[in-house]
């Protein structure tokens, strides 16, 4: 895309056109930082945090953050309450504070990180919307379900059977199945799909589930594709016998 | 590049030797002319999808790729396996060309390889150091983010600026600077 972006700016007679062609990857793997857009900070789906103490977050923070001082350990000791699939943006009173932060989050594997803009005071100076008052440290963060994914609740009901309108689709492996499996569940692993669909019913909706959902995503494409109502389910699932752990 | 080949032959020989052992005459021979077939075939043959990987999965050994444009738009699921070369080349989100083979009626990959982005004539590709550098000597340029909006508002480089493909007819005229002398840096979310 950033090639076909610097051409269109040489036929507009650019004359020093360069391409980062590396990219995104390769600026956050050489240990660089992303900073988020205000609309982004102020309405996103995000986890918005504050890194500085409980006492400056009460006098003015940005709305919708949450508290977690970095200085007294409060951060790294919630560290496990922060949502992996959530867009992180994080901001301090110091520079060096909230890098450090992304650095941790990136040691534990977080990935979708930014910061804010000169962190709180950029924030003010930008004349960007503060609020004060008693802190939280509660994260209130939801998914936003992608196109084509079903939901937990949904999923479940069709699984317990409470929902008889929709068909539970394991695509694992056999392997996988054998350590354990939803009751009431149809098998058809991932690359056996296409020869097996007279084993799908085509007059309900049909959830697709794997072990994280990637699989899931793939099978509900093909079957779509053949004309069935097939939906993903992007969670992390467990099975022992008819127990399955879910974790959304 | 043919003499080398043939340089290679004598190796390949000795090194199957090495490890089936010479008890097995007629095998260890045919073992040996393999390596130099699969060394000759750089370019790979056959018929091949080119598009963007929407799904990859190593449990189901398979590749979803979408190809094709607007209506036409598909989406094809081809099975690897451990002969299939460069399926770390398959990411999703990022075009790939997967050169194929059909087997029971299935798709079969037999080598996937990164489609790179041609480079517009007149342009040059710069590294993270290079533009770490530019950034750090307060030269005058425009950084330029060309990823979708969504992605560019969620993380963004310092002061780059959200000019897409789909934006840039609309927005160019506006945020770039009127000196065209200046210097433009795009970036976007990696090389294909």
């Amino acid at each position: 895309m950033s090639t076909k972006v610097a051409g269109s700016a040489v036929k507009d007679g650019y004359t020093n056109v360069k391409v980062f062609l590396d990219g995104e990857p390769a600026w956050i793997k050489a240990g660089n930082v992303f900073y988020a857009s205000k609309g982004n900070i102020n309405k996103g789906n995000i986890v918005l945090i504050d890194l500085r103490s409980n006492k400056k977050s009460a006098a003015g923070r940005i709305a919708r953050s949450v508290t977690l001082p970095y200085a007294d350990d409060t951060f790294d000791d919630n560290i496990e309450e922060i949502p992996r699939k959530a867009h992180i943006v994080l901001y301090s009173d110091s520079a060096e504070e909230a890098t450090d932060a992304i650095s941790d989050l990136r040691d534990e594997g977080y990935k979708k990180l930014a910061l804010v803009y000169g962190n709180y005071a950029g924030w003010v100076k930008a004349g960007g919307k503060t609020i004060s008052g008693p802190v939280t440290t509660e994260i209130n963060w939801v998914r936003i379900l992608g196109k084509g994914e079903v939901g937990k609740e949904d999923f479940l009901k069709a699984a317990t059977g409470k929902d008889t309108g929709a068909v539970i689709l394991d695509v694992r492996t056999a392997d996988e199945v054998a350590e354990g499996a939803f009751v009431n569940s149809i098998h058809v692993p991932l690359d056996a799909i296409g020869k097996n669909l007279n084993k799908i019913p085509k007059d309900k909706k049909i959830y697709v589930h794997c072990t994280t959902g990637a699989r899931a995503d793939m099978a509900a494409v093909e079957l779509n594709k053949n004309g069935y109502k097939a939906f993903f389910f992007v969670a992390n699932i467990d099975c022992d016998g008819n127990e399955c752990e879910v974790e959304d | 590049m043919k003499k080398n080949f043939l340089k290679l032959v004598p190796f390949f020989i000795m090194a199957s030797f090495l490890v089936t052992g010479c008890n097995q005459d007629t095998s260890s021979t045919a073992s040996a002319v393999k390596p130099v077939v699969e060394a000759k075939a750089q370019k790979p043959q056959g018929p091949s999808y080119k598009g963007n990987v929407v799904g990859l999965s190593n449990k189901a050994k398979s590749i979803s790729i979408q190809v094709g444009k607007g209506k036409k738009a598909q989406t094809i699921m081809v099975k690897f396996d451990d002969n299939t070369k460069g399926v770390e080349h398959a990411s999703k989100g990022h075009a790939s060309i997967i050169f194929y083979e059909m087997r029971d009626g299935q798709p079969w990959a037999t080598v996937v390889k990164p489609k790179l982005a041609k480079m517009p004539k007149g342009v040059t590709e710069i590294k993270v150091a290079e533009l770490q550098d530019i950034i750090e000597s307060e030269t005058n340029f425009v950084l330029i983010d060309a990823r979708p909006a969504a992605r560019y508002a969620a993380g963004h480089i310092e002061g780059s600026i959200n000019v897409g493909v789909k934006t840039y007819k609309k927005v160019a005229f506006g945020v770039l600077p009127k000196d065209k002398d200046t210097l433009l840096v795009m970036y976007c979310g990696g090389p294909t």
